[in-house]
């Protein structure tokens, strides 16, 4: 019995060494018999014994053809043949010429074929041939499905073969992600003066966004994404954030596609976005005014639509639970209990009213082949915890400009022009318990607008203008309802798209209301960035 | 309701006019070339990435995933080139007709074996690709391959047509087993001579003429060239005798002629993909003009 194991054994990497070349191994496969081995009459022993003399055989045929390819090999390496070694300098690589000419065609005096590049050519071009109009149309998918990266040196390679990450030899894409900055601000209460909440928010160092990211094929019906984001407080506590979890759909009819989880909503540009992947250092003011600090996300399902017209053109909707301040201006207690100055409601939903409803619509066209044109429109409605029956509704609308080189570099240079407009009317009840004294609507607006350069391969400026209105509330001093406007410049060099550095300098307005004086803050930030593991796709 | 009729009439004019030909989406030029020559008439090709430009560092323009969402056939490299675009633009295109595994996804380096497969894989290297050197359509003989791959495609796709698909390759494929002969002979007397190129991607070229390629302007595949580095590539250039520099359309060409004015060599203009060089339509012609420009530079 172990005699049979170790023949077996003995078997395998033979077989799995002449399998290399092209020898039909008909691997009379030595499953079954081991299987029947358990149950050993005297028959079945007469039976072993001979089929362990007929492998033993086929061992020694095997091995004697091992011998000769080895040999063959010597032969083509001392001529010069199959160069190529590991390293990345490609030896002198004699010629073509000397040695496949034996396998290849021989009447032409140029090889026309070259079994050290192509690893199927023996086999279809036979099939393919004869048949008139019969090509094999069977085999495409098992062709796919083993893709050959058995590299031309072929002696003993196989062994050392890289497990990609990313290379789609695995089930899922991981990724790790490090931002930190440096930042100087004339403020004591930079935190007051940043919106975003992966923003820098302190003097001095600023770690708030290490982020795993995973991705992959679930089955073949969906994906599914994860984005786990650790953020160091200004204490250097860890806090961990699901910044999204969600599955969606990939072979739904119609151009339809579902989606359900924690996802960041699809209002505008960069609500959507992941702060790693922002041109900025900081959250534009309207972003981070309207929508939160950590964008508008949530709980929810969204449904997306891309319309059979000659253009791009989807339209999406999605609904979440809108609560918490990943949910803003929505179902958002506030700090304390407290929003806009009110006693908040913080109440379960009551109907469908009290989600979060968000349909965009977007559009691209290309004005010519180097220029890019997307615009779209976005809403966000929902309640709000400020009062009884108190509504929160923030429209959008963006547009996004891009230019770049029909003779682009690592995609350098471009030039990108970007702009959101929002619009927010929030109706602020009187709190729990009518405890405020007056009910009043505010109409807020704002907007920012930025122009990228590429000027270089690697090199990028750029400038933005932010800017928020904020009605005036007669009754309350909270901070958030400033109007104010910055101005930011800065300069960014990727050595890589898997490193960057990046110096940027903001100015902060501060307009004066019925509480709050005027004020004037000026910040220098200078942020850098590492990403390991798979090569993230970049949405346009 | 009449501008719903309109939109409906659209719908049904693209729907019809695409059903008309086969629909080929090619994500590069060169498999776009090849597919014309093996489609003829019965296709309809588009490419998304232009001759021109880096093919690594292409935008994955919403415009693309109009093309995919109809498309019958897509062809792309399957070895990484494509990485970091193509993915996006197929996750919203949600046409599974083109899903990997269906008879109307060619992936080219399908049945190629890969030079330059990294034994171990890390981006200190630069710009690797784990599955190995992606540009490979640069050889003749696995563009013959390719050509039969998009073939079995087309007819699995569009069976009434499979004849004129098997006549197109076998065409094809006679064309260049001629053409071989040829641009063989031209290079014959340049065979083991050392040529430089601004980035790694001419390895299958190399090992098709015989060339030895091995001196490159970036220090590390993607790295822009360093002052220490060119200096040292000057240093070798002039040890070995190389008497041209292969750069690319998106290429810095200054830095190549700086290098080329210190060591005598000649700047060659060069391109990867039909299209990228005057009178490069097809395969062929490129072959043809990259075959000639290098042999002038090497006399």
């Amino acid at each position: 019995m172990r005699k049979f194991i170790l023949v077996t054994l003995a078997i395998f990497p033979a077989a799995a060494v002449s399998a290399h070349e092209t020898t039909p191994v008909s691997s009379s496969s030595p499953g079954p018999t081991v299987s029947n081995a358990t149950t050993a009459t005297a028959a079945d022993v007469e039976a072993l014994r001979q089929q362990v003399q007929s492998l033993t055989e086929t061992v020694k045929t095997l091995q004697q053809q091992v011998k000769d390819q080895q040999a063959a090999l010597e032969k083509a390496n001392l001529t010069g043949e199959s160069g190529l070694p590991p390293n990345p300098e490609p030896s002198p690589i004699a010629a073509a010429e000397s040695s496949p000419a034996a396998d290849a065609s021989a009447p032409p005096r140029f090889p026309t074929e070259d079994t050290s590049v192509v690893a199927s050519a023996a086999a279809p071009a036979a099939s393919g041939t004869p048949g008139l109009g019969g090509f094999p149309t069977t085999d495409t998918s098992v062709i796919t499905s083993e893709p050959e990266t058995i590299s031309s040196t072929g002696a003993g390679g196989s062994l050392t073969q890289p497990i990609t990450i990313g290379g789609g030899k695995n089930y899922m894409n991981i990724s790790l992600d490090g931002l930190f900055a440096l930042a100087y601000s004339s403020a004591r209460d930079l935190h007051n003066i940043e919106v975003g909440d992966h923003d820098p928010q302190q003097r001095g160092f600023n770690a708030r966004n290490t982020e795993l990211a995973f991705d992959g094929a679930v089955d073949p019906y969906f994906e599914g994404f994860a984005n786990i984001v650790f953020k160091l407080d200004n204490d250097n506590e860890t806090e961990v954030e699901v910044e999204e979890a969600f599955m969606q759909t990939t072979s739904l009819p119609f151009n339809l596609q579902l989606k359900g989880g924690q996802f960041f909503a699809a209002f505008g540009r960069l609500n959507p976005t992941h702060p790693h992947t922002w041109e900025f250092v900081d959250t534009p003011l309207v972003n981070g005014l309207f929508l939160g600090p950590d964008g508008l996300r949530g709980v929810g399902a969204q449904t997306s639509w891309t319309l059979p017209v000659p253009w791009y053109s989807q339209l999406i909707f999605a609904s979440q639970n809108g609560r918490g301040t990943t949910g803003f201006s929505f179902r958002n207690p506030g700090d304390d209990g407290m929003f806009f100055d009110r006693i908040t409601t913080d109440r379960e939903a009551r109907g469908l009213q009290d989600f979060v409803w968000i349909p965009r619509w977007e559009n691209s066209v290309d004005l010519s082949p180097t220029q890019v044109v997307l615009a779209g429109v976005s809403g966000a409605f929902g309640s709000n915890e400020t009062g009884a029956n108190s509504r929160t509704q923030i429209y959008g609308a963006d547009l996004l400009y891009k230019w770049k080189s029909a003779t682009a570099e690592g995609g350098f240079p471009f030039l990108k022009w970007q702009t959101e407009v929002m619009y927010r009317r929030f109706q602020a009840g009187r709190g729990a318990d009518d405890s405020f004294p007056v009910a009043e609507t505010f109409h807020d607006w704002g907007l920012y607008s930025q122009v990228l350069w590429g000027f270089k391969k690697g090199w990028i400026a750029g400038i933005r203008g932010d800017y928020v209105d904020m009605q005036d509330s007669q009754f309350t001093d909270d901070l958030d309802r400033q109007s104010r406007w910055r101005l930011s410049a800065n300069l960014t060099w990727y050595p890589t798209e898997f490193s960057k550095i990046r110096l940027q300098y903001n100015q902060d307005f501060l307009e004066q209301n019925f509480f709050l004086s005027s004020r004037q803050v000026e910040s220098v930030f200078l942020q850098w960035e590492f990403i390991l593991g798979a090569h993230g796709a970049h949405k346009f | 309701m009449k501008k719903i009729l309109l939109i409906l009439s659209t719908i049904s004019v693209c729907v019809f006019s695409v059903q008309a030909k086969l629909n080929v989406v090619a994500t590069l030029p060169d498999f776009g070339a090849v597919a014309r020559e093996i489609g003829g008439d019965k296709v309809t090709v588009s490419v998304l990435a232009k001759p021109t430009e880096d093919s690594h560092f292409v935008d994955a323009r919403p415009s693309f995933v109009v093309q995919l969402r109809t498309a019958d056939v897509l062809i792309d490299g399957g070895a990484e080139l494509e990485l970091g675009w193509l993915p996006p633009l197929l996750q919203n295109a949600r046409n599974p007709k083109i899903e990997v595994g269906k008879p109307g996804r060619v992936q080219a380096s399908q049945g190629i074996r890969l030079m330059g497969v990294p034994t171990t894989l890390t981006r200190a290297a630069g710009d690797v690709h784990a599955l190995g050197n992606p540009h490979f359509m640069i050889d003749p003989i696995i563009a013959k391959t390719v050509a039969q791959h998009i073939a079995q495609a087309f007819a699995a796709v569009d069976p009434a047509n499979a004849a004129t698909y098997d006549a197109n390759y076998k065409k094809f494929e006679q064309t260049i087993n001629a053409k071989l002969q040829e641009w063989g002979a031209t290079l014959l007397p340049f065979k083991g001579q050392p040529i430089a190129a601004y980035h790694e991607s001419w390895v299958y070229l190399a090992h098709r003429f015989g060339f030895n390629i091995d001196i490159f302007l970036e220090p590390k595949p993607g790295i822009p060239p360093s002052p220490s580095h060119l200096a040292e590539v000057i240093e070798k250039m002039k040890a070995a005798h190389v008497k041209a520099i292969l750069v690319e359309p998106y290429h810095n060409r200054k830095i190549a002629e700086k290098v080329a004015a210190s060591t005598g060599a000649k700047v060659v203009d060069v391109a990867q993909f039909p299209g990228a060089l005057p009178n490069t339509g097809t395969y062929i012609a490129l072959i043809d003009t990259l075959v000639s420009r290098i042999a002038a530079a090497m006399k």
